[in-house]
């Protein structure tokens, strides 16, 4: 099936079945006043569906569907979270303190649900813009080498030249640049600038530099567009890992709190009589 | 002054002898042998000597009974000749894959499967000294410590479960895989308490083939005799002829072997130094008279079109597919106005072809197809070649980037090439831990690889149609699978001797320390590690099939046959 087709079949059903959620409830909230009971166990039934997910990731040989498969319904048994969320509070986030941080979080891992997915809609195609594909576990590797071979090439124009342009350069512009990832955010938000400022000083630099230098100077030139390419795959990367930090951790603490959110309502309501 | 740039001997033919120790005695005994004592020293050039052929080229093996030779499904280099002693082919239904020192494969129960959740948490590449030697119906030894072969061990019940027929002295076998490439198609193993056998290796049968027309007829009836007919009733343009026709066509055709066999090593070594590719020998040339239709056999060949002052590639063509019918029934059909050849098709590493001539073709072939089965007439309006049709130009499906890049990294060999679409790879590694959990805890690829656009092709093993990696493997460990045709190694008859690994073009394969359970590395009596060859093996084992796909949230990694590129065109068109 190609991924447009996916996207209608999902969006569908999902409509179909946020419609049909809409209209019972708009149909019988007034006659059912336990309504919300029934509404808060199916939210929770997904909500569970949805976070067997991640135990589904951990069982990749046994025969569950695949994990396409099982991606596609968690994002629109996700929509339909929503609706169900909104169906349960009947439209409003809750007064009650305990109630609210519940709505929250509930919120907040839908939120940093679809966050994640945009991100990881997004970011791979940048990646495979800018090009220079890299393992993330390599990054630290390649970084350390980029660095030995800049410092060793400022080293050398010391003997070279017997001038230590070059080198105070380095050590004033160059080294901590080399020295780690730098300019995440501004990776980000896709913003070239600090590579370019630190390109304009090499090339205010050269002036000063007689020819053997500007060679050298140009060779640093070209790891310093090397280093920024790799920062700007390990930015993006890192991003696309770091997202589900979020999401998991937010996942967990929801369920905890619904598992209380329960205790809460059978303790005080009595329950479903 | 600089120094001038080192230098060495040009490398020779015959640097690498098959068997160093091949002493002049020898020689002469098999000078004196049929069918080498009936040949002409004189046919042979200066620079080919008979004597120096069978120095070289062969050697002398001295079987026990039971010894295997050869085993069905191997991609042999080598054709052997009895010189003394008995040998026996397995016909009909071959030996239980255990007996020839491969591994049975089992799809796991769902309580294996479930069993992997802990049983992983092995040391990396672990195995027990058990399960090195639990092979039980087949034996590696090593008599000389040169030479690891395998020993049926109960002769008697296979020649009574088995049908088996028998080939004695100065009979030849092992020929037709050895020259055109195929695997081999049956098993033999050696019937005497001693036989001696003579293998042959490819390039020399091929110099004594061509200086001997004895020898070049004899193997060619035998080829006609075994195999032809088979493998022209495969081809649809054939499947209407009657017998007798076809025994006509037979009779005429043609073979021809292009390019190096063992390309992979040469191919690699330029790849990885970044040099130029390999020159591909011309077969048949766009603007030339078509003088007969190709068919491949083996191999693969680069079908392409003048354009500009280059070629632009079209197509990539396989076993089995055809080259110049097209013209040629033009021709027969439309005499007045006739065409030339239309592309040119370019060996690609090393290709089989038959070749059926035109008249044989316009005679016997034409006239028997049925008018909707000929393949349509050629524009001929213009003083140039015809556009490609769609069918040809397989650059309409996947674009003309992509099928260069295909056909300059040879992935076409794939069969279940893992191809990962980087627009949609979030770079998650579930598909390296899928794999890991599925192969005790030691992922067999690595998510890396060449990449074009938006695709990259990882260093997983691709299941090649043309599985190099299998020429050399001395105990048959690498092998393909029975039923699904996949290429596994079998790690206890692997003796991690890397030839494998050194043949694999697409550096899929990896040699590993094996450990025992505690986690030491085990070594062998001079302290070396002993080292297993891994690779992907298409999860034969799981029941959900590959699980690197089944793993991919994304959709962005799939397994695909690159042989025929419908399924890849599909899947990226998604």
């Amino acid at each position: 099936m190609r991924f447009s087709q996916q996207r209608g079949f999902g969006f569908t059903v999902f409509l179909i079945l946020a419609a049909e959620l809409v209209c019972l409830h708009l149909a019988y909230a007034r006659q059912m006043p336990r309504l919300s009971c029934l509404t808060g166990w199916a939210l929770l039934g997904v909500i569970l569906l949805l976070a067997l997910y991640n135990g589904r990731k951990k069982l990749p040989f046994l025969p569950l569907l695949s994990s396409e498969e099982w991606l596609q319904f968690h994002i629109y048994a996700a929509l339909l979270t929503g609706v169900l969320f909104a169906v349960h509070v009947s439209y409003k986030i809750p007064a009650g303190w305990f109630q609210g941080v519940l709505a929250w979080l509930y919120l907040l891992v839908m939120a940093s649900g679809f966050f994640g997915l945009f991100l990881s809609r997004a970011i791979p195609k940048r990646l495979t813009t800018r090009g220079g594909e890299v393992l993330f576990e390599r990054i630290p590797a390649i970084r350390r080498q980029f660095q030995e071979r800049a410092e060793q090439l400022a080293l050398q124009s010391v003997g070279e030249s017997k001038s230590g342009t070059i080198a105070d350069f380095y050590l004033r512009e160059l080294k901590p640049f080399f020295s780690g990832p730098r300019n995440c955010s501004r990776h980000w938000s896709e913003d070239g600038g600090p590579v370019n400022r630190i390109l304009a000083k090499i090339s205010d630099v050269k002036r000063y530099l007689n020819e053997q230098e500007r060679a050298t100077l140009e060779e640093i030139a070209v790891l310093v567009r090397q280093k920024d390419g790799l920062d700007y795959h390990y930015a993006q990367q890192l991003l696309l890992k770091a997202w589900l930090f979020v999401h998991i951790p937010l996942t967990y603490s929801l369920l905890l709190f619904t598992a209380v959110h329960i205790v809460l309502v059978f303790a005080f309501s009595g329950g479903v009589r | 002054m600089p120094n001038p740039p080192p230098s060495i001997d040009r490398p020779q033919r015959w640097d690498a002898a098959l068997d160093p120790k091949m002493s002049d005695a020898t020689v002469e005994r098999l000078l004196s042998t049929a069918p080498f004592s009936r040949m002409k020293t004189e046919n042979f050039p200066g620079r080919l000597p008979l004597r120096d052929i069978l120095k070289n080229d062969t050697r002398v093996h001295a079987c026990r009974r039971g010894e295997i030779v050869m085993r069905e499904g191997d991609y042999g280099t080598s054709a052997f000749l009895v010189l003394s002693g008995m040998v026996r082919v397995v016909l009909g239904q071959g030996l239980p894959a255990a007996m020839l020192g491969r591994r049975l494969f089992h799809r796991k129960n769902i309580f294996k499967l479930v069993a992997q959740l802990w049983a992983f948490q092995k040391e990396p590449e672990s195995i027990s000294v058990r399960d090195l030697s639990k092979d039980l119906s087949a034996s590696t030894h090593d008599a000389h410590g040169e030479e690891v072969r395998i020993c049926l061990q109960d002769v008697p019940r296979i020649l009574d479960k088995h049908k088996t027929a028998l080939i004695e002295g100065g009979e030849f076998f092992g020929e037709i895989a050895a020259l055109s490439r195929m695997p081999r198609t049956a098993s033999v193993f050696a019937e005497s308490e001693e036989s001696e056998l003579l293998e042959i290796r490819w390039q020399g049968l091929r110099d004594l083939m061509k200086y001997d027309k004895e020898l070049s007829r004899h193997i060619d009836q035998i080829y006609r005799e075994r195999a032809l007919a088979a493998a022209l009733r495969r081809i649809p343009i054939f499947q209407r002829l009657s017998e007798e026709t076809l025994k006509k066509v037979m009779a005429a055709t043609e073979f021809g072997t292009y390019g190096d066999y063992d390309w992979s090593g040469e191919y690699k070594r330029l790849f990885q130094s970044g040099g130029p590719r390999p020159q591909e020998p011309v077969i048949a040339e766009e603007g030339d008279y078509p003088n007969g239709v190709l068919l491949i056999q083996s191999g693969f060949a680069r079908l392409s079109q003048k354009f500009g002052h280059g070629h632009r590639t079209l197509n990539y063509l396989g076993a089995g597919q055809i080259y110049g019918l097209q013209e040629i029934a033009h021709n027969w059909r439309k005499p007045q106005s006739p065409v030339s050849l239309q592309y040119t098709l370019r060996v690609m590493g090393y290709t089989h072809v038959l070749k059926i001539p035109t008249g044989v073709m316009e005679s016997l072939v034409l006239p028997e197809m049925a008018p909707r089965d000929l393949p349509a007439l050629l524009s001929t309006a213009e003083d140039r070649p015809a556009a490609p049709s769609p069918a040809v130009d397989a650059a309409e499906k996947v674009g003309a980037d992509m099928l260069e890049f295909l056909t300059e990294n040879r992935f076409f060999n794939g069969t279940a090439t893992m191809m990962i679409d980087l627009d949609r790879c979030t770079r998650c590694d579930d598909c390296v831990r899928a794999c890991a959990a599925a192969h005790d805890g030691n992922p067999r690829f690595l998510r890396h690889g060449p990449i074009s656009g938006r695709l990259m092709v990882a260093n997983a093993c691709m299941h090649c149609v043309d599985p190099v990696c299998m020429i050399g493997c001395p105990t048959g460990a690498i092998h393909r699978y029975a039923f699904g045709g996949q290429v596994v190694i079998n790690p206890s008859t692997c003796i991690g001797c890397k030839a494998c690994f050194h043949n694999c073009p697409y550096e899929a394969i990896r040699m590993v320390e094996i450990r025992d359970a505690d986690g030491d590395i085990l070594a062998d009596q001079e302290a070396q590690p002993i080292l297993k060859a891994t690779k992907c093996d298409l999860c034969v084992e799981q029941i959900t099939g590959p699980a690197c796909q089944q793993a991919c949230p994304h959709g962005a990694l799939a397994r695909v046959n690159l042989h025929g590129l419908e399924a890849f065109a599909t899947w990226l068109k998604r």
